[in-house]
Order: C-alpha cells, then sequence, then structure tokens
C-alpha cells in the first residue's frame, strides 16, 4: 500500500502533474475534470450530504460502506459481475486480468462492454487506477468471499485464506507449519523456511496451468467429480470428518486441492476453482441487456385505448370522491381503512377490492383525498378536490398520473401482510415503497424506447429491470420488484398511460424531461369523448346517455335515476326510489318533466311521464314540509289579523293550523316585515323550522398531498452540482496548497495535539495505508491518555481500531481524541 | 374514435343504437355470441356471457371475430380488460372433448393435461367417469353424457360434445305446405337448430313455434318424441300436425293421465312424465320405449325439475327446445342451455311484429283507486294474505266488469290466478270459467264456441295460459297472476298476439290495484315485456271509463 496524503504527502499532491500515477482514490479524483466530479456526485448524491470540505473527504465517504452499497445497489448486471470479478482478482490487477475473468461464452460481446463496466464503476469512484485496477476496499469487503457471505460468483476463499483459517482442537487458528510443510511435500515441491512462503509456493502451483493440471489429470475419478460440483459454487462442501474421510477426499487433502473449513467442512480453493473453470469468474457473464422484444399494435387504436382508460380512470376517482364526500369512512386506530369499508367502495364503484383501494390510493396520492383531523377522524375529500373538479378532464387526467409516477404509496400491497403479520390496509401505513416510483419511470420508459405503439410482456420488462438492477429490491420470483413491475403493467393500463400494454403519446409527453405537463394534457385532450347534452329515454323506463354527459346533466340524473351499467355510456333506470329521491332533493315533478322533455332526443315515454306524477302524487301527500319559515302563536285571533293585513301579502302566509302560518319568505325577511308591520316577533331556532333535506358535502381543513417516501436524497440539481463541485475544490486546494507542517502542540500533559479535520485525515490515511499512529484520548470520566492504535475502520465518528497499548480492537470516539501524531517508528 | 353503433360497457353489456345506419350489420356481427337482453325502442342491451362466447365457439366463431366485431362496431375504445377476457373465456373451451372411442365407448380427451387433472379431481366429476385410458384420455359412462357436460361447464371448462347424435327410427314425415309456407324466420329457426344438432328456439307467443317444430320433425325424418305441458295443448299439437305435415291421425300417439299410446310420433305431457307411484317415476320407459330420433320440447321455461334429470341421459338423441321466453323465475335458464342445448335462434318480438307475423298490441295498465275501506283491511291484512286482498278486491272487479263492457261484441278474456274472484267474476259477466276441476272435453267445447265466435267472453284460470290456440282473441284483461312472474305475463300477452283477420291492433289490460303490493308485482311482471319494447300505457281506471 502506497502512503497517503497527510503530512509530508500532501506537499506533493498539489503539485503533481497529471503524468503522475495517482496513489489514493483521493488523489485519483483530484486528477479528474470538473465535468467527471460532476457525473460522480449525480450518480451518487448521497455524497453530497453534507457538502464535502475537500477531496479527501468526498472520498472517504465514498469509501463509507452505507454508500458503497448505495451505489452497489445501483449498478446494471453485467457492472456489477465485473466488480465481483475484480474483488476475487488480486488487488491491482491490470484490465487483462479482468478481461481473463470475465471471458463469457460471447467473447465479443464482453469486449465491448467490458470498458463501459470498468468506467462506470471509474466513475461512480468504485474503482480507481488506470493500468492497474483498484477496487475500493469497502467494495471489495462487500463483494469478496467471506466465511458467512459467499461470493455470487461462487468461488471461494484463495489458499492464503483458507490455509490462515483452518480447524484445529483448540478452535480456529492457522493451519500448522508442520500440515504446510507435509502438502508442500505431497505436491513435490521443495520445502520452506516458514508458512507464508509454503503457502505462496503452492499459490504459485496453482496458478501455473501445466503443473496444476498434471496433478489434477492424475486424480480418481470420484475426486474429480467432487471437484466438477464445487467448481461453480457454493464452493464449500460436507464430509463426515476431515480428518478421518474415504481416500478420494483424503486425496484431494492431501493436495490441498480441497481445504479443510472445518470440524466437518472442506472448501475448494481458489486458484483451484478459477483452474477448473478456465479462468472464469462467473458461469455466465451477462454483457447484454435482455432484449424488450415489441410486439406492435396500431398506434392509434393505443391511443384511443389508453384515452378511453384516462377518461375512465378520471371518472372512476370522481365517483370514488363523490362517494367519499357523503359517506365518510372512519380511520382505523391503526391507520387506514376497514376491510368492510373498502369492501363496500369497492361494491360501490363495482370493481374488485384490489382495485378500490388504487383508486383510493390515487385520490390520495393526489391530495385529493385525506383524513378530516376531527376527534373521531373520517376520511374525506380535500378542498383540492373541489379545485380538481373545476378542471378540463384532461389536466384531471395529468394530475392524476402525476402523482402516481411519484407516488411511493403502492396500493398493491393491500390486502397483504407486513413483516408482523398485522393485515396492511388501504390509505393505511406501511404501504409506502421507495422503489415504487424508481421501478415505475424505468417500466414506462423501457416503453417509451420501443417503436409507438409497440407493447412488451411485464416478464420481458421484469427480466430488463432485474439485468439493470440486480441488487435493487432483492432478487427471487416474488420480490417486491416484481410486484412493482406487474403493479405498473396493470395500474399504467388503468390510468390510460398505456393502451394495449403500449405507450400512449400523451403518456409519453408526461415522461419526456424538460416537456410541460400542460403538453401531456393537449396531447390527451383531443381523444377525450366530448359530454354530450342529452340523454335516450325508453319506455322500460331507463334512459341511455350514449356518452360523457355535461356535468351539470350528470348531476340531476345522478339524482333522478340509478345507475344501471357504466362504461363509454351510461345507462340509467327510474325507479319509484329514484324519482322520490330527486324529490326529497326539492325538484318539482313539472320541473323533473321539464328536464327530461329538454334533454331527451326521444320522446318522453308515457310510463315515465306516469311514474313520475304518481311518486310526485304519492309524495305530496304526507306533507312534511317546504316551509322555509313559520309563525307561530297562541292566539289565533291575532294570526286571524295577520293573515288578513294587506301589507302581509308579499310574505306568502298560509294556515296550516289554527295557531300556525307557513310562509314562503325566509324567516329574516319574515321577522323584518313583521317589525315593519308593528307586531313584536320573536325569532324561533332553527330546530324546528324543517328545511330541504340535503347532507352536506365534507371537506377535510386544506391539506397537501403525501410527500414520496425516498430512500437517500433526492437527485441534486445542476446548480447545486456546481456549487458542490467548486466548494469541493475550493476546500481542497486549501486543505493542500496552504499546508502547515503539522506542530505538535505545546504538551502540556504528553498529549499530542491536532486539528480536528487533520485528525480526521490522519485516522483515515492511517487506515488506508494500515499503519499505526500515536493519538491522545480523553475517555468519559475526563482521564486523558496517550495510545498507539492501529485503525481499522473511520465510521459515524468513530475510529475502530487496534490498542497496542491494550492489546485489544477498540473503539475510539472521534471527538474525544486530543490529537494524532505520526510514529517515528513502526511499533511491531 | 368511430362513429359505431355499439357502446361496449365495462360490465360486459353491449348497447347497440338501432336508428344508427350500421345497426343492422353490428346485429349481425355480435349475435353470435351476445345475448339480447332488453330490445326496447331506442337502444338494445346485449351481455357477453361465457356461455354465449361457448356457443360461438361451438358455432365455429373464434375469439378474434368476436373482437373484430367489437373493435369494428364500438364508438369508444373497448376496455382492454374486456377483450382480453373474451380472448381467455374462448380459449377455455374445447380443451376438453367427448367423443366416441372404438373400444371404451364414450371418452372424454383433453389437449391440455393440467386442465383434466383438475376437473378430475373435482368431487363432482369423480362419479361420472370411468377408467383413466392414457393421460389425457378418461373413459364417461355414457349415460352420464349430459350431467358430465353440465358439471363441466359449471367448473368453467366447456366439453365440446363430438359424440354426435343416433339418427333414430326413420320415419318419413313431410310438410304438407298447400297454400301456406314455412315463414322465413320459422324457415332459418328451422336450419339453425339442425344445423347445431340440438337447442333452444326462442319465438314470440303467436309466432308459430308449432310449426318450426314440425318443420324440424321433416327434416328429422325420424320417430319423435313431443313434451307438452298439458293434455289441451297436446291435443293441439295433434291437430296442428295432421293439419300441416303428411302425419295422419294415426301415426300420432298421445301419452297422458288418459291415454297411454306410443307411435312413431308421440306427445307426451310434462305431468304424466313426472308422475311418482311409489316413489319412482312409472313413465320413465316412455323415453326408452323407441329410439327416438328427436325430441322436443314445447315451453321449454316450465321444464320440471325431473325433466332435467331424465334429459340428461339423453344427450345421444337430438333434441329441440321451444319457448317464448327463457326468463325462468327459479334461475335455471343455464340448465336449459346445458342440457337441451344453446339457444339456436331467437327474434325480438317487435321485429317478427313488424314483420305483420304476430298482431301489434296496445298493453294498458289501469291503476285503481281503492276504496277507503278497502285500503284499511289491506293495510291490517297478513303480510302472505296481502296479495290475494289487493288482487281480488270489488273495486277491481267493477273496473273489470266496465272493461269487458266497453269492449262488448269483441272476442275478450278475462285471465286470473283466484278460483273464488274468477267465479264471480263468471257470475258477474255471465260468461263460462275455465279452471283446472274443468274436464277436457268441457274445455275444448268452450274454446270451439269461443272460436266460431257463440261466446264472447271467457274467463280462464292459469291452466289456459299456455298452448291454447285462441286466435281471435282481441282483449285479453288479467285480473290477478302468480305474483311477479315475468313469463306468465308473456304467455298472457301472447293470447292476444295472433293475428287477426281483419289485422287490428290487440288490446291487453292490467288491472291493478293502485299504492299496493299488486302494483309493485304489475311493474316487476311487465318488465320482461317493456324490454321487448311492449311498453305499458298507465291508465287511471277513472280517466279509462269515463
Amino acid at each position: 500500500m502506497l502512503r497517503p496524503a497527510p503530512g509530508t504527502g500532501a506537499a506533493n499532491v498539489d503539485g503533481m502533474s497529471s503524468t503522475q500515477r495517482p496513489r489514493t482514490l483521493a488523489e485519483a479524483l483530484r486528477a479528474r475534470g470538473d465535468d467527471a466530479l460532476r457525473a460522480l456526485l449525480q450518480a451518487r448524491p448521497d455524497l453530497l450530504n453534507p457538502v464535502p470540505n475537500d477531496l479527501t473527504q468526498l472520498a472517504t465517504r465514498a469509501g463509507t460502506r452505507a454508500s458503497v452499497v448505495r451505489a452497489l445497489e445501483r449498478l446494471d448486471r453485467f457492472t456489477l459481475q465485473t466488480a465481483e470479478a475484480l474483488a476475487i482478482a488480486p488487488d491491482d490487477c491490470t484490465y487483462e486480468t479482468l478481461r481473463g475473468l470475465m471471458r463469457g461464452d460471447d467473447a465479443e460481446a464482453t469486449d465491448a462492454a467490458l470498458p463501459h463496466a470498468v468506467d462506470t464503476l471509474r466513475g461512480l469512484a468504485l474503482l480507481w487506477g488506470d493500468e492497474r485496477l483498484r477496487l475500493i476496499r469497502t467494495a471489495r469487503d462487500l463483494l469478496a468471499p467471506a466465511a458467512g457471505a459467499p461470493s455470487p460468483t461462487g468461488l471461494g476463499p484463495t489458499v492464503s485464506e483458507a490455509t490462515a483459517a483452518v480447524p484445529h482442537a483448540a478452535g480456529q487458528g492457522r493451519m500448522s507449519p508442520g500440515r504446510l510443510q507435509q502438502l508442500l511435500a505431497d505436491a513435490g515441491l521443495p520445502p520452506t523456511h516458514d508458512p507464508v512462503s509454503a503457502v505462496a509456493s503452492l499459490t504459485e502451483l496453482f496458478q501455473d496451468r501445466e503443473r496444476l493440471g498434471a496433478v489434477l489429470a492424475e486424480a480418481p475419478e470420484q475426486a474429480a467429480a467432487v471437484l466438477a460440483r464445487l467448481t461453480w459454487g457454493p464452493p464449500y462442501g460436507e464430509v463426515t470428518d476431515v480428518t478421518a474421510t474415504q481416500a478420494h477426499i483424503r486425496w484431494l487433502l492431501d493436495r490441498a486441492l480441497l481445504l479443510p473449513s472445518g470440524p466437518k467442512n472442506v472448501v475448494l480453493p481458489r486458484e483451484v476453482a478459477l483452474h477448473l473453470r478456465g479462468g472464469r469468474a462467473h458461469r455466465d457473464t451477462e454483457p447484454t441487456p435482455p432484449p424488450v422484444t415489441p410486439t406492435p399494435h396500431d398506434p392509434q387504436a393505443v391511443d384511443g385505448t389508453a384515452a378511453g382508460q384516462a377518461f375512465a380512470a378520471v371518472r372512476t376517482t370522481e365517483e370514488l370522491l363523490k362517494h367519499l364526500e357523503l359517506n365518510s369512512p372512519p380511520v382505523l386506530r391503526a391507520g387506514g381503512l376497514s376491510v368492510r369499508d373498502l369492501k363496500r367502495i369497492a361494491a360501490t364503484l363495482d370493481v374488485p377490492e384490489n382495485l378500490a383501494a388504487f383508486w383510493l390510493e390515487l385520490a390520495y396520492a393526489a391530495g385529493l383525498l385525506a383524513t378530516d383531523g376531527e376527534l373521531d377522524e373520517a376520511y374525506a375529500p380535500t378542498p383540492a378536490y373541489d379545485d380538481w373538479l373545476r378542471l378540463p378532464t384532461q389536466e384531471r387526467w395529468t394530475a392524476l398520473a402525476t402523482a402516481w409516477l411519484a407516488a411511493t404509496r403502492t396500493s398493491g400491497l393491500v390486502g397483504g401482510k407486513d413483516a408482523k403479520g398485522r393485515a396492511l390496509a388501504a390509505l393505511g401505513p406501511e404501504l409506502d415503497r421507495s422503489l415504487a416510483p424508481e421501478v415505475r419511470r424505468r417500466v414506462l420508459e423501457l416503453l417509451a424506447g420501443l417503436p409507438g405503439g409497440a407493447s412488451a410482456t411485464p416478464d420481458a420488462l421484469l427480466e430488463r429491470v432485474r439485468w439493470e438492477r440486480p441488487l435493487r429490491g432483492n432478487a427471487g420470483p416474488d420480490s417486491l420488484r416484481a410486484d412493482l413491475v406487474r403493479w405498473t403493467v396493470t395500474e399504467a393500463e388503468l390510468l390510460g398511460l398505456t393502451g394495449r400494454g403500449a405507450l400512449a403519446e400523451h403518456a409519453r409527453r408526461l415522461l419526456e424531461a424538460g416537456t410541460p405537463v400542460e403538453a401531456a394534457a393537449a396531447t390527451l385532450a383531443p381523444l377525450l369523448p366530448a359530454p354530450l347534452d342529452h340523454v335516450l329515454l325508453q319506455a322500460d323506463l331507463t334512459a341511455i346517455a350514449p356518452g360523457p354527459l355535461q356535468p351539470h346533466l350528470a348531476e340531476t340524473l345522478n339524482v333522478l335515476a340509478d345507475i344501471e351499467s357504466k362504461g363509454g355510456a351510461t345507462v340509467y333506470r327510474f325507479t319509484p326510489g329514484s324519482v322520490r329521491r330527486a324529490l326529497d332533493a326539492g325538484r318539482t315533478a313539472a320541473e323533473l318533466h321539464e328536464f327530461l322533455a329538454a334533454h331527451s332526443r326521444t320522446p318522453v315515454p308515457q310510463p315515465l311521464t306516469y311514474l313520475i306524477d304518481d311518486v310526485a302524487r304519492r309524495h305530496g301527500r304526507l306533507r312534511v314540509g317546504a316551509a322555509s319559515a313559520y309563525v307561530r302563536c297562541d292566539d289565533d285571533a291575532l294570526l286571524s289579523e295577520l293573515l288578513a293585513d294587506r301589507r302581509a301579502a308579499g310574505l306568502g302566509l298560509r294556515r296550516l293550523a289554527p295557531t300556525v302560518l307557513a310562509a314562503q319568505s325566509d324567516p329574516s325577511a319574515l321577522l323584518e316585515k313583521l317589525r315593519a308591520m308593528g307586531f313584536a316577533p320573536a325569532a324561533e331556532s332553527a330546530d324546528g323550522d324543517v328545511l330541504i333535506t340535503r347532507a352536506d358535502a365534507r371537506r377535510t381543513p386544506p391539506r397537501s398531498a403525501p410527500t414520496p417516501v425516498n430512500d437517500g436524497p433526492p437527485t441534486p440539481a445542476a446548480t447545486l452540482l456546481g456549487a458542490a463541485v467548486r466548494a469541493i475544490r475550493a476546500g481542497d486546494r486549501a486543505s493542500t496548497a496552504v499546508h502547515r507542517p503539522t506542530v505538535p502542540a505545546p504538551a502540556t500533559n504528553g498529549l499530542p495535539r491536532s486539528a480536528a479535520a487533520e485528525t480526521l485525515a490522519t485516522m483515515q490515511a492511517a487506515v488506508l495505508t494500515g499503519e499505526s499512529v500515536w493519538i491522545g484520548y480523553v475517555n468519559a470520566d475526563g482521564a486523558a491518555s496517550q495510545r498507539v492504535i492501529g485503525p481499522v475502520r473511520v465510521e459515524g465518528g468513530f475510529v475502530t481500531a487496534y490498542d497496542h497499548t491494550a492489546e485489544e480492537v477498540r473503539t475510539f470516539a472521534l471527538h474525544r481524541i486530543t490529537g494524532v501524531a505520526e510514529l517515528a517508528d513502526d511499533p511491531a | 374514435m368511430n362513429n359505431g353503433p355499439l357502446i361496449v360497457q365495462s360490465d360486459k353489456t353491449l348497447l347497440l343504437e338501432v336508428d344508427h345506419p350500421q345497426a343492422d350489420a353490428c346485429r349481425r356481427a355480435i349475435a353470435p355470441f351476445a345475448e339480447l337482453e332488453r330490445a326496447p325502442e331506442h337502444i338494445h342491451t346485449y351481455r357477453v356471457t361465457p356461455l354465449g362466447l361457448w356457443n360461438a365457439r361451438a358455432a365455429g366463431h373464434d375469439a378474434e371475430q368476436v373482437v373484430d366485431a367489437l373493435v369494428a362496431h364500438s364508438r369508444y375504445p373497448v376496455p382492454h380488460a374486456l377483450l382480453v377476457d373474451v380472448a381467455e373465456t374462448m380459449s377455455r373451451y374445447g380443451r376438453l372433448t367427448i367423443a366416441k372411442h372404438p373400444t371404451h365407448g364414450l371418452v372424454l380427451t383433453s389437449t391440455d393435461r393440467p386442465v383434466l387433472e383438475e376437473i378430475l379431481r373435482s368431487k363432482k366429476i369423480i362419479p361420472l367417469v370411468g377408467a383413466r385410458i392414457d393421460a389425457d384420455t378418461v373413459a364417461v359412462h355414457p349415460s352420464e353424457r349430459g350431467q358430465i357436460k353440465q358439471t363441466l361447464l359449471k367448473l368453467g371448462w366447456p366439453a365440446e360434445d363430438l359424440a354426435g347424435y343416433v339418427d333414430g327410427e326413420a320415419h318419413p314425415i313431410e310438410l304438407a305446405e298447400d297454400g301456406w309456407a314455412l315463414r322465413p324466420y320459422q324457415q332459418q329457426a328451422v336450419e339453425g337448430f339442425w344445423h347445431g344438432g340440438s337447442g333452444v328456439v326462442v319465438l314470440p307467443c303467436g309466432a308459430g313455434k308449432t310449426l318450426v317444430g314440425a318443420g324440424a320433425m321433416a327434416t328429422a325424418k325420424a320417430t319423435t318424441l313431443i313434451l307438452v305441458t298439458n293434455t289441451v295443448s297436446a291435443r293441439q299439437w295433434k291437430h296442428e300436425l295432421v293439419k300441416r305435415t303428411s302425419l295422419t291421425e294415426d301415426e300420432i300417439g298421445e301419452y297422458s293421465g288418459t291415454k297411454k299410446e306410443i307411435r312413431p310420433v308421440t306427445i307426451a305431457t310434462y305431468q304424466v312424465l313426472t308422475t311418482k307411484r311409489k316413489g319412482v317415476y312409472s313413465h320413465l320407459e316412455l323415453f326408452d320405449s323407441r329410439d327416438w330420433g328427436l325430441i322436443v320440447y314445447d315451453e321449454v321455461h316450465l321444464l320440471p325439475a325431473p325433466v332435467f334429470k331424465f334429459t340428461a341421459d339423453l344427450q345421444a338423441r337430438r333434441r329441440l327446445g321451444l319457448t317464448a321466453t327463457l326468463v325462468r323465475e327459479d334461475g335455471r335458464e343455464s340448465d336449459v342451455f346445458s342440457l337441451i342445448g344453446p339457444k339456436r335462434f331467437d327474434a325480438p318480438w317487435k321485429e317478427i311484429e313488424a314483420q305483420g307475423y304476430i298482431a301489434p298490441a296496445d298493453c294498458v295498465e289501469v291503476r285503481v283507486n281503492l276504496t277507503d275501506a278497502e285500503r284499511l283491511a289491506y293495510a291490517t291484512a297478513e303480510t302472505e294474505e296481502k296479495y290475494r286482498y289487493c288482487a281480488t278486491t270489488a273495486t277491481k272487479r267493477k273496473v273489470t266488469e266496465a272493461l269487458v263492457a266497453k269492449h262488448m261484441g269483441e272476442q275478450t278474456l278475462v285471465i286470473g290466478q283466484y278460483i273464488d274472484q274468477l267465479d264471480e267474476l263468471g257470475e258477474h259477466l255471465n260468461a263460462p270459467v275455465i279452471k283446472g276441476e274443468t274436464s277436457n272435453a268441457q274445455r275444448e267445447k268452450l274454446f270451439e264456441a269461443f272460436r266460431q265466435g257463440e261466446i264472447s267472453v271467457l274467463v280462464v284460470s292459469k291452466v289456459a295460459n299456455f298452448s291454447i290456440d285462441l286466435p281471435e282473441a282481441t282483449v285479453a284483461i288479467q285480473v290477478s297472476g302468480t305474483f311477479g312472474s315475468r313469463q306468465e305475463e308473456a304467455q298472457r300477452l301472447g293470447r292476444v298476439l295472433r293475428p287477426k283477420a281483419d289485422g287490428h291492433e290487440a288490446r291487453f289490460y292490467s288491472v291493478v290495484a293502485r299504492d299496493t303490493i299488486d302494483q309493485d308485482f304489475a311493474a316487476h311482471r311487465q318488465r320482461f315485456l317493456a324490454e321487448q319494447g311492449y311498453a305499458y300505457r298507465i291508465v287511471d281506471a277513472d280517466e279509462l271509463l269515463a
């Protein structure tokens, strides 16, 4: 390992020319152009939080475990395979070595894709070095095979790793030197002085194709079969007992072709496996993404179908919210909607429950539905719903579609169980999946990449998404991502983003970066059916609207008739109940006749006329009351007087009973008028007054739409990126150009002193170089001490280090370290 | 968006605008797979059902044709889910076939092994099949051919029946078309039936269903078993067959309560077939008494449940069902389809009326105001007595009498449910009453007198609901019925739909007590006819008689 920057090294770096080879990731980054840095920060936005002081800090942060995991998750399969190959290759291997490891069945495709994969890794700061490729250590640790985590390559530990951890009577430990020499002798190698050179000698043998080939050629048949079974992994095999076992296993163990890895386990060393694999790190490499095969459709039919569905989506949402404004379902104590309410809503919408959940979540994500915050909390439309209602259909659609694209709410999960076995309720907690928007957008983008009007199967889309992000959302057939792809395909169809599985033109506009949503709305608008102003009335007491109706017409009909069938057209049925409902809502029979005559293309059928009259006749029989004010008085003579008074003519007074008058004018006007006439009326509370019944539509207080819960920071904007790069550069210059040699602070009590930033930098450098440093440390009780430590990891404000003073691994809080100084000589 | 006449709804109903120029083409395109559900004046409603789609497959249509028909005529984009569903449903048909096997008799074969495995695990299938012959084939007990088809249909895997039909014992039958001929739609019905092998023909009352039966017999030229509802109807079939075909009186036997004749053509009543003696159906041997080449079921919507069972055993014989309406109050329409066969022909009533083959009818619901005393009595009546009470009130009787008087001189039928009411009406109108206890001879005598115009008013109970031929009845007055039975209403209207000699309009009155359950039942009863385009006018009794 090369020595890192702080101290004397930093001065050199500052004046480093571009021809000089970088010695650390920080130096490699420093040598990159601003554009490359910008690309790095764009791809790994978590590095920007907060903006690093200089490139050393940036490089350190890029090497933290969490950040590397995040970056690895975003690699496509081939790039990941490349990284995996690098992880099992010797450190600082050449491109040619890597190429050998990555050799697949299709050499041409591999050669074409490999440079790009290496560039990608380099761009993400997971890899540095030009001729010698260096995978950063955290990535290597994550990807390389370890005892508990088998490598995706199926390769086991190297000979030296395996011999370093061999079981013996007292537990794990190194293979005894005697045993090693025995192995050398068995392999026909000259004995060596120490275990290290013995291992090197063995490794050398295994890396020599000819010599190892000769050894393997002599393998008994059964032994060869064992090797064949372990070649492609998993490399671990189980035996009854490593010390006393069958002849063929013995044969392998004697030649170190298998090494013991536990009392009953053996492992195939990496060198041998690679030899058996012909040098390949992977059985199959996938240099090219799986194709998304297009199935062509007529683009017009696609757009038409999608537009039809878009219209249906808007209508369904409206219907749902119309229903909810009158029937606010309560919020469960644990949050969300009860199954019974969901069933009820599904029945109202005439859709299965999972679809009902989808529409609910859509309305919620779009901010049209929320909890009302009352004591008995319930769901109700928000004021935004009223604004939304006023928009033309196409804009209502874009509002829904954009909300869906960005939403992390995942309705597909509704009805399933969470990790603790609790049912997931619609609108409830635990439905946010940060992966959802990413998958949605990617699936639609893949569709957008196909020729116009072409669709692709969900399986092909899933394969592709899997290839692009093999680590995201887990692997496995029933993983979240597979579900998300499937849900995306069905939901996009439901929303009218796709028609017959192909992306519609208006959806394409919506996906294009830089195109305003209005453009999508404008593309959709001409495809939507124009609202009609008429219906067809039939003698079987149905009315058929052969298309969408104008809002006021639809509103009246919804009251006057029951909806029997929905779709492009609407079938309404008049029943005594529905007509009575209209009368209850304050309509008169005459109004209804007039309404039907005005909006029917055909003559109003006699049975319908009769029905309305008949219901109206009965409706009037029991007079519940349509008076807007009344006058009550115990003295009926006074009421007679009032009735007879000419000035009261305009009030429309009518005697209901000897002591009660009903008035047509409203109470305030009545009061005013009576006072003007010289009476002294008192207003009665509204309790006794029967008004026309009309349910109040509920609204929540103003509510904003839920913020999508993305993991990690958002992709930074260009300006932020530029600023960040400038800031890092400046900081870097400051820390490197104006370098002051470390002046050990006057040691008041012998403790080294240094600035916090410098402490950190030195620590990080020590981690990279593996050197030990001298620190001053103040423990929790305030007692100061000096220690010599070998830092292993610096993370989250703590240094994990081997404490030479205490001879054990300890964790030190960075803020308790008073200062750090390099050791004059290696303590060992 | 094209401008087609069809609107495809998401609930799988199809709305057809009949006044649209392309309506006819569209109707022809969707008829093979969609059931006409409602046919009022402007927009007809069809429904796409799995059964309809499978029948279309059986008739040689494929999913692509269905999808094309929908897409080509639809005004708005067809919901994709519906198209997918159509394709999926149609693909279920034909994976199982029932065929004859040279050594194993009848076998069920599958082209899709998992389907066979699935259905063989069904408890309902296990008793119907025999030994497994190979991975894709299983033997079927020949006697269970109908049962297994019915069960498979319910399981959603309809079997294609390729086992064919037995020809039966040949018997020469010709239509005697002297001075008359089968009407075009009757011809089409016969052809549709024969082409399909078995099935149901739906024609309005009075449209000549008997002749469709005769036509089918003349095509089959084989011994025929005809099942009818009652003896009177049996006699009329016989009469009609003698008149319209080459068959003579001697060739036609009657198998009823009184006679037990078995001839080349035998007409049996449902009643005699379903009579049990000592717990067994003693007349079942009739089915096996001859090698019948054709079995005709008259009024198939009334087919009693036991006959379903017998029919299941007759799958190898050609079966023709005749009816005016497939509305069954017991909801067993699908049993009719699976056991007798799919609907092979139907025509909207109004269409046949337009062609002049049935008389136009003016349907009027007369609303009667009950007196205060009657209303009070009604309000306090027991729930189960309410209908009887309001349907038989004196006020209704008086209005009925007034109506009869108003149509003095016209051939008038008064139809009712309650014998007391009918007797009372007969007394007041001075008209003979035909009810269950009236002997067949007496009935025929009265019908003949009515036909001849010797008597002009006849009061009938529900025994006369079906298959009586009263050509000159021009006015029918319905005073009470079997609650809300829609098919009864259709049958009763049929009484006056036979074409009149002078071509004048028939009248059908329903006298209904206002604001009672009678009115609700009437609305229910009328729904089928309203959906057939026979819209009722509703008139107040006072207004009508003023």
